[in-house]
């Protein structure tokens, strides 16, 4: 009878893991015993054996009866056995020699590579973002039993009390108020301004002339920057100002169009003209004014024709160059 | 050589007023190894374990500040805030930092500014637009006051401020939490205009004297103008200078500036890193050491907490017996 027993070996290191290091002598082959031993927290001190009796096809059902515990205490190094154990050690010994193919595991969770800093927990949906995080709750600040040290990021500093009084606290004080008599200025002048009659001197604050802020023009009252700080809803006040302006500056222009339709200035319409076309050939540009024409209607002979000339002596020019 | 000779300038000490106080004499470096009197308990280092209870009504508005340039106010306010912000607490972070605004690439943010308050004023935009919710953590939110080349109006720098934190309390989504504003160095009129709506302050200083007369200065300042709620960090410590007595240890810098600690930020190579990523430290994963400290001071900052105890220098790690064996 070939036994192999795979003994799989997981030496993880997290602390809070319950069961870390965890023999398991999986029955294979005909052999329905399953053994555990398990080793808490990877420290050998002490250690459980646990060996369950598989009997029942359900598996965990009832492991009770057949447990045994191994305990190795640590000041005596004594092993007291338990009497189940000596029924395990009688069932080992009559097995034909095992080789043990020992395999080490990384666990290689989600959580494990968080851990070592392989993923961001942030991109990952296995940690929750918390809402504040207690610089104080830090695994990073550790502080000693007795107050007088502290660790963090892994630095122990010494502590010392804050021996700061109210009283002396109370004598600095006094001390700066004598040592440093001070009036908020209340007015900005820039120098060469005069004084007004009822301002303290002392509180005037003199600028030099070629300060930046001295140099600045304001050109908006103070109620109306106030008002401005204030506003919450719609348009800010500039811009609707602004455009105000300039509807009213093109209802001005349009209505005046409307009484001068008929004398366009020539010269207006060739700013307007865009003198890439100018490139486009002659029949091109004689079918576009033609359009022009037709959609405009009323528009005068002579006009057209300076138009169609500035035109020709544009490509002109062009063509020259 | 006293101490104080560098927090004060030479007019201030030489004035019939000052009265100088008791740290007045001590030699600075003051000797580290002084024997801390161990007989007294150090409380409440790390009580907590919970969720922080927000102290003071809202919104709390704190203005981090140093008046040195160079020690950190921007990473406190991008770290500080975030972290409020992981806390749970809604915040504004605006920084106030008119010419040479930084903490938006801190943050990582720079592309997503589009307008600033300077367009508000102006009308060009509304507060909404402009502004810039963090994708990463939707309760914080960035506030600019003004692009690089476009300038704030003088007169009103100080009042438009507070037009601002009186605008974020009326937002229909609620009044924030935390409003934090990034002040730039200096006490020019920047400093005024930062500190205009603040009720608290936070003073970040770095254990070294040109930053602590500054600090101390600035202090004064605040108070004068009403702020009493000042708390300072004390950013890149290094316990190991420490230990060879050549920086000033926490306690030092204490008893100095005589101000309630919020937190120590040792010195950690992880904090450049962040800032050209543009990643605040305090998300990093795994934290590091100085992220967890700006953790510990937001936490502090919302319970209107100090701290009780400091670390001072680092010891070796005592390694138990089995250690040799990896346990």
């Amino acid at each position: 009878m070939a036994s192999v027993w795979p003994l799989q070996l997981h030496p993880i290191s997290i602390p809070h893991q319950v069961s870390t290091n965890a023999l398991d002598l999986k029955p294979q082959l005909g052999f329905k015993e399953r053994y555990r031993i398990w080793n808490r927290k990877n420290k050998y001190r002490d250690f459980f054996v646990r060996a369950s009796g598989d009997a029942l096809p359900s598996g965990e059902v009832n492991p009770i009866k057949d447990e045994a515990i191994l305990e190795k205490t640590e000041n005596n190094g004594m092993v007291v056995l338990r009497h189940q154990v000596s029924r395990l050690q009688e069932t080992i010994i009559s097995l034909p020699p095992i080789v043990f193919l020992v395999r080490y595991k990384r666990s290689g969770s989600v959580a494990d590579l968080v851990r070592r800093g392989q993923l961001n927990s942030d991109r990952r949906g296995i940690s929750k973002t918390p809402l504040y995080d207690d610089p104080f709750d830090n695994p990073l600040v550790k502080i000693s039993k007795n107050n007088l040290s502290v660790e963090m990021c892994g630095k122990v500093y010494r502590l010392a009390p804050v021996t700061l009084t109210r009283e002396e606290q109370n004598i600095h004080q006094k001390r700066r108020s004598r040592a440093y008599q001070w009036k908020r200025p209340t007015i900005f002048l820039k120098e060469g301004d005069p004084i007004p009659s009822d301002v303290d001197p002392d509180t005037v604050r003199w600028i030099p002339a070629n300060h930046p802020f001295a140099t600045t023009a304001s050109d908006i009252t103070e109620d109306l920057a106030q008002n401005n700080v204030r506003q919450k809803h719609g348009v800010p006040f500039r811009i609707q100002a602004e455009h105000e302006a300039l509807q009213k500056k093109l209802e001005a222009l349009q209505s005046d169009q409307k009484f001068n339709n008929l004398g366009v200035d020539p010269g207006t319409a060739r700013n307007f003209e865009r003198p890439f076309k100018s490139n486009l050939k002659l029949d091109d540009q004689q079918a576009e004014q033609n359009s022009v024409n037709g959609q405009t209607g009323s528009q005068p002979e002579s006009q057209t024709n300076s138009h169609t000339s500035s035109s020709n002596s544009t490509s002109e020019e062009k063509r020259t160059q | 050589m006293t101490s104080l000779r560098w927090l004060t300038e030479p007019s201030s000490l030489c004035s019939p007023n000052f009265l100088p106080f008791k740290p007045m004499y001590k030699t600075l470096p003051r000797p580290t190894t002084k024997p801390y009197p161990k007989s007294s308990p150090i409380r409440s280092v790390l009580q907590y374990n919970r969720k922080p209870e927000l102290a003071g009504g809202t919104p709390r508005v704190v203005v981090i500040t140093s008046g040195k340039g160079g020690v950190g106010k921007t990473t406190t306010t991008a770290n500080v805030g975030l972290s409020l912000a992981r806390l749970g607490f809604s915040v504004v972070a605006i920084d106030a930092d008119v010419g040479l605004r930084n903490l938006d690439l801190l943050l990582g943010l720079e592309n997503r500014v589009n307008y600033t308050v300077v367009e508000v004023l102006n009308g060009d935009c509304r507060l909404d637009q402009a502004l810039v919710r963090d994708k990463r953590w939707s309760n914080f939110e960035l506030l600019c006051i003004s692009k690089p080349r476009s300038k704030l109006p003088l007169g009103f720098g100080g009042k438009a401020l507070v037009w601002l934190v009186d605008a974020l309390k009326d937002r229909q989504e609620g009044c924030p939490d935390f409003i934090l504003i990034d002040c730039p160095a200096g006490i020019d009129a920047g400093f005024i205009t930062a500190i205009t709506p603040a009720n608290e302050a936070v003073l970040v200083t770095t254990p070294d004297i040109t930053a602590l007369r500054d600090a101390d200065r600035v202090t004064g300042l605040l108070e004068c103008d009403g702020i009493r709620d000042i708390k300072m960090i004390v950013n890149r410590v290094r316990t190991d200078l420490i230990r060879g007595e050549d920086m000033m240890s926490v306690l030092d810098v204490q008893e100095m500036l005589g101000l309630a600690l919020l937190g120590v930020i040792p010195e950690d190579s992880e904090v450049i890193r962040s800032t050209n990523r543009g990643f605040p430290l305090v998300l990093n994963k795994p934290p590091t050491l100085a992220g967890l400290a700006f953790e510990q001071a937001a936490w502090r900052l919302v319970e209107q907490d100090s701290m009780k105890a400091v670390m001072v220098e680092e010891e070796p790690k005592k390694r138990g017996f089995f250690s040799f064996f990896g346990g």
